[in-house]
């Protein structure tokens, strides 16, 4: 369980607010994507979740952030750091520089934890199939590709099973299939119960398949909050400059036509956006 | 992104699975012998008789040769022209025109570039054989506290990922039109438009590293676990402890030597 | 976004690769025997998944990787024969991280790195920069620091720093990482223009429905061969050639499948016009 209430902050030196007057509550379990332009504050919005904001940046940062009950500025960072784990956004920056291999990689966190090597060696493995880098295993963390690179930032972060994980863009660097793979494994791990998942996102159509809820920040406040595939479909959202899937912007092109039904909700998904056109071909 | 580590190479040879202190002691046993024991001689028959042959069973002699060469040869030589042509006094050896090699600087130079084969070849061999993260391990497992393993082992790797580093942007300026290759001058002037950006990449570099290691656990109070198992043969530790008094011995020796002579 | 550039002046360059492999130093083989054509002018997406091996083969167009058989030869120059800095005034090539390519302390230093070492006058130098940042929209913090930028921003003046260049050629990798709808469209809008010139444009990318929309024949790779290429819509119809390498057909041809029809569309102008007659 996550709450947010009434957070402002603003990095130091800067006069204009990255988050403004922020509430939100994220329920244990839920998987919930947070969506919007460039600088709308979503990494911000990471860094405060993980503690960064206010232990590492700091600047003016007001309201309240609870964490499992906890007020995450006052909880010691060890606390906060076993309860969230957080994969940053620039997949090259993330390998530790100390680990020849892969695996050894993967394990950094869990040494530092302290678990015994025998769990170690099996959280590795299953963390290395889960992202598909299993047989980069004995491969060095420096020569890889840049989307092998963000799968093994990815495991290295997962393989701690922290209770709450925040992923910054996650699937930026990956092919699609590999997307598709990580939302799927992300969607599993929150319906089990054993997460609760924050992610950013821009791949608005897996957004609306997968995710549990969606939240569109804009110039850092709370634009829209909802089932994503409401809040996808709502007109100033996609005037805030946030992405639509392809079926959505079919949709709207037909309505700037004078082609669609008034009132009628605009597709987001696949299958939503099958029953819509095959309705829209009777018709004519 | 170059794909180093350190200076380690890996190979499939028995030295590359002993453990890191076992390397550590031979290595500073041979320091410690090559800088003390007397004679012109002895750092010559140390590197004969224990540096290669072990390079040769680590598979890395070429490797060790043409490295420690490139670092020493140009030391050698400039040590035997300076001796040849300020050494005043002594027995002439060879006079080439005005320059006169006298037999004491020739000793002086053999012995002294003795010395520095010795030292810059044993601290690659253990560096070429040693994964880094290993011998952190190690160290902490010595009870050496983990933030000043880490020192350790990132400042040996430092000269590598400034390597890469440096590769890095050559290819992004050379990508962008800055001719390299060519005359001196030409190269001169590659070379300076790398330093500033050099020292600044690597700065941030250490930075956002430090936020990424920091999500990890880095800081994480408590004892820490390895993923790794250092295996030990039965033997290493007392090798080890061998390798100790050994350098003792010879710290003691070559001191004797000294004030009986 | 008016460039002043003349394009009369470009000339007509081919790239050819001849059957080429490679391998790291590491011993992985990430290139095995590649041809391809590319003429002038094109607008080519490398897509596949990941490792397949399309930032390697990249980078053997201006010649930072030289392939350890076969041959790559841009023009008349061969790769073997001319250094990188020879090649970048053919080719400009925009690295997949921008934190590999920018090492200056000022936008605008950066912007100039490249014209520079190409011995423009000083206006001609500032005015093709000037209308490169323009054309990104990072005109206005000519004095930041590259590294004080957020990623989407970096990745766009990596971008325009090689288009200050001015090449006949040019080669991006992965443009639309960490963009938003804008940055994307944007870029997309920068393509057709640099295409207009009569620029060839050869993009890697992962986003496969702005490859759809944008580049007029794909080449898909996987395991460092070439699996497919042809026209982009072709290729990407190819619906379980193309799942095997880990790549998806963009969501307008999922649909147009689910509602039966033949018509692959690869942009909502041609889904629409196909549904509505
Ligand atoms: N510097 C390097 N040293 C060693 N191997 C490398 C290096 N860079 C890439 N490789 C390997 O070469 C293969 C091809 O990599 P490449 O970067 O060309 O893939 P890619 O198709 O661009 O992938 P991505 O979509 O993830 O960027 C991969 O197996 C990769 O691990
Ligand atoms: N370290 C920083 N110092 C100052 N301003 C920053 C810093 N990081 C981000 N910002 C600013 O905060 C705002 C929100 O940024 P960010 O959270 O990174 O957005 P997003 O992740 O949604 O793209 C932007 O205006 C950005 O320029
Ligand atoms: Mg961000
Ligand atoms: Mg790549």
């Amino acid at each position: 369980m996550i709450s947010l209430q009434g957070v402002t902050y603003s990095y130091p030196g800067t006069s204009s607010p990255a988050l403004r007057d922020l509430s939100l509550e994220i329920p244990r379990g839920q998987f919930c994507a947070v969506i919007g332009p460039n600088g709308a504050g979503k990494t911000t919005l990471a860094y405060i979740l993980a503690g960064f904001i206010p232990h590492f940046y700091h600047g003016s940062l007001q309201g309240e952030v609870n964490v499992e009950g906890k007020n995450a500025a006052t909880m010691p960072q060890r606390e906060l750091l076993r309860l969230v784990g957080l994969i940053l956004q620039n997949p090259f920056n993330q390998i530790s520089g100390t680990k020849v291999t892969v695996q050894d990689e993967i394990a950094f966190g869990l040494e530092n934890l302290g678990i015994p090597r025998e769990e170690m060696v099996a959280r590795v493995a299953a963390a290395m199939e889960l992202v598909g880098v299993s047989e980069l295993a004995e491969r060095s963390p420096l020569g890889l590709s840049g989307g092998q690179m963000q799968r093994v930032a990815i495991a290295s972060v997962l393989v701690m099973q922290p209770a709450i994980l925040v992923l910054d863009e996650p699937t930026s660097q990956l092919d699609p299939v590999g997307s598709r793979e990580v939302f799927q494994a992300v969607r599993e791990m929150a319906s089990s119960g054993q997460m609760t998942v924050i992610m950013i996102e821009h791949k608005v159509e897996w957004v609306a398949a997968f995710a549990d809820r969606a939240i569109a920040l804009v110039d850092g406040a709370l634009l829209a909050d909802g089932e994503p595939r409401h809040v996808l479909a709502i007109d100033t959202v996609w005037r805030a400059g946030v992405g639509q899937t392809r079926y959505t912007l079919a949709a709207r092109r037909l309505q700037e036509l004078g082609k669609w039904q008034d009132g009628k909700r605009l597709p987001v998904t696949l299958d939503e956006a099958t029953l819509t056109f095959k309705a829209f071909q009777k018709r004519r | 992104m170059a794909e180093v580590f350190g200076l380690y190479k890996q190979r499939a040879s028995f030295i590359h699975g002993l453990h890191p202190l076992t390397k550590l002691a031979v290595s500073g046993f041979f320091l410690l012998a090559g800088l003390s024991l007397p004679g012109m001689w002895s750092t010559y028959l140390l590197v004969i008789f224990g540096l290669l042959p072990l390079a040769f069973l680590s598979r890395l002699l070429l490797e060790l040769v043409s490295r420690t060469g490139r670092i020493v040869l140009p030391f050698m030589i400039s040590v035997f022209l300076i001796q040849g042509i300020l050494w005043s006094g002594g027995t002439p050896l060879i006079e080439v025109g005005p320059i006169s090699f006298k037999q004491e600087g020739v000793q002086f130079a053999i012995a002294s570039s003795g010395r520095i084969l010795i030292v810059v070849g044993s601290f690659l061999w253990f560096a070429l054989t040693t994964r880094p993260d290993q011998l952190m391990l190690a160290l902490a497992e010595r009870g050496l506290p983990s933030s000043l393993s880490y020192l350790i082992v990132s400042s040996i790797q430092i000269v590598p990922r400034f390597q890469a580093r440096a590769n890095t942007i050559l290819d992004a300026q050379r990508s962008r039109g800055l001719e390299i290759a060519g005359s001196i001058f030409q190269r001169a002037r590659a070379v300076l438009p790398l330093v500033a950006p050099l020292i600044l990449s690597s700065l941030i570099d250490v930075e956002e590293r430090a936020l990424a290691i920091e999500v990890r656990g880095f800081n994480y109070p408590g004892p820490k676990t390895s993923y790794r198992e250092i295996a030990q043969a039965a033997w290493e530790p007392m090798l080890q402890r061998f390798l100790l008094l050994a350098m003792a011995g010879t710290l003691i020796l070559s001191i004797v030597l000294r004030l009986v002579s | 976004m008016i460039v002043e550039k003349a394009p009369a002046k470009l000339l007509p360059i081919e790239i050819e690769v001849d059957s080429i492999s490679f391998t790291y130093p590491s011993g992985i083989q990430a290139l095995e025997d590649i041809t391809i054509h590319v003429s002038s002018g094109e607008r080519v997406a490398l897509i596949g998944q990941n490792g397949a091996g399309k930032t390697t083969l990249v980078k053997h167009l201006n010649g930072l990787l030289k392939p350890v058989s076969g041959s790559v030869k841009v023009g008349s120059w061969d790769t073997h024969d001319h250094s990188v800095a020879q090649m970048a005034t053919r080719v400009g090539y925009v690295f997949q991280n921008p934190d590999d390519q920018l090492f200056q302390r000022t936008v605008w230093d950066e912007m100039m790195f490249g014209p520079r070492n190409l011995r423009w006058s000083a206006e001609r130098a500032a005015s093709s920069v000037q209308a490169s940042l323009e054309m990104v929209g990072l005109e206005h913090i000519k004095e930041m620091h590259p590294y004080d930028l957020t990623f989407s921003s970096r990745k766009l003046l990596a971008l325009a720093s090689v288009l200050a260049m001015d090449t006949q050629v040019v080669i991006i990798d992965e443009p639309t990482t960490g963009q938003d709808y804008r940055g994307v469209q944007q870029i997309g809008s920068i393509l057709s223009e640099l295409n207009k010139q009569g620029k060839t444009i050869i993009g890697v990318t992962h986003d496969i429905d702005f490859c759809a929309e944008q580049f007029e024949r794909s080449i898909l790779m996987a395991g460092g061969r070439v699996v497919l290429d042809g026209s982009t819509r072709q290729v990407l119809s190819q619906i379980s050639v193309i799942d095997q390498a880990y790549v998806e057909a963009p969501q307008l041809m999922r649909l147009a499948e689910k509602l039966g029809w033949d018509f692959m569309p690869l942009t909502v102008e041609e889904f629409i016009h196909h549904l509505d007659g």
